[in-house]
């Protein structure tokens, strides 16, 4: 079971930015490319292959370096040549680090990118409690915000079978147990009582 | 496997409960069991998660959910759901609110390569 944990870090540490990182995702998928079907129109290349990136991912990846503000509206073929190397570095480092994956973890990893919430019944969830529409960049961030939840969740809980020398397949003490070490951390869904600190 | 066996009764045991709460998870329909799997999948759990491991963490998201949704409605402004609010409610988890400012500045991108597509297109 090892290479099941193995892939599970991998796939975790690329997909779990750091808050301090600026992650960037844009080099990726020189090798998934031939995967991603779902493509736009073309219009140019370069723009083309990181539209085709972002809506086969679905949103999933990070923002590129330089701030959307700075760039022209219609002149993004000039991307190129006005992002700065870091860019470069970073795809240089996530081909390297693709072509060093196994299949198994290539796998996991595509479809840890791809999978998502989808914003319709999140849009409709939050209708159905505040009594009125949501904005479409609302229900996007909900969507991302419950996907890294999820994220943090299943890892603790992977960490947590870990030290009981449990296999894979998670149990609900597992994940029991990782939400409970998790509450203390982050804001967490706590709806049955308030936390009396003080008495 | 395990999970075949053990699901019914976990069902049952839920719709029991749930049965008299208004709103109790074990009545309601799944809405996230796909998205949810692949989804474990991918963080690095088992290929087939169990039946069981899947609604608790359905239960999770939508709890979060609900309970981001009321207290974005009581700050800002009062009733609506907004942007900022969220921003500013996941300001203090780290990965969260890196995501988020992730995605949004994604979303814009998108819109002004798909705006400047269209405009492009339009002219020739």
């Amino acid at each position: 079971m090892e290479t099941g944990r193995q892939t599970g870090v991998s796939a975790e540490m690329f997909t779990m930015p750091c808050g301090l990182e600026a992650s960037n995702k844009d080099g990726i998928p020189e090798d998934l490319d031939g995967n991603l079907e779902e493509s736009m129109d073309q219009e140019s290349k370069r723009r083309s292959r990181d539209v085709m990136d972002l809506t086969a991912d679905d949103k999933e990846a990070s923002a590129s370096a330089p701030p959307a503000s700075k760039r022209l509206k219609t002149d993004t073929k000039g991307k190129k040549e006005r992002k700065p190397t870091v860019d470069e570095d970073e795809a240089q480092r996530m081909t390297n680090l693709l072509s060093a994956m196994s299949e198994e973890q290539l796998a996991r990893y595509e479809v840890c990118r791809r999978s998502a919430f989808p914003k319709a019944r999140i849009a409709h969830l939050m209708q159905s409690i505040t009594g009125r529409s949501v904005p479409e960049n609302v229900a996007i961030a909900m969507a991302g915000i419950a996907k890294v939840l999820v994220g943090e969740v299943v890892e603790e809980a992977l960490d947590v079978c870990e030290m009981r020398g449990e296999t894979p397949p998670l149990q609900p003490r597992h994940l029991r147990e990782a939400v409970r070490r998790l509450k203390s951390k982050g804001p967490f869904p706590n709806t049955k009582y308030k936390k009396i600190m003080f008495f | 496997m395990a999970d075949e066996e053990e699901d019914p009764t976990f069902e049952e045991e839920n719709e029991e409960i749930g049965g008299c709460e208004e709103g109790g998870q074990g009545k309601r329909k799944r809405l996230f069991s796909k998205e949810l799997r692949c989804m474990m999948y991918g963080f690095g759990d088992d290929q087939n998660p169990y039946t069981e491991s899947v609604d608790i963490l359905e239960d999770l998201v939508i709890d979060f959910i609900t309970e981001m949704t009321h207290k974005v409605m009581s700050i800002g402004r009062q009733g609506r759901v907004q942007v900022e609010d969220i921003v500013f409610l996941i300001r203090k988890d780290p990965r969260k609110f890196a995501r988020v400012k992730d995605l949004l500045t994604m979303n814009k991108e998108l819109k002004r390569a798909r705006k400047a597509f269209d405009e492009a297109n339009y002219g020739s």
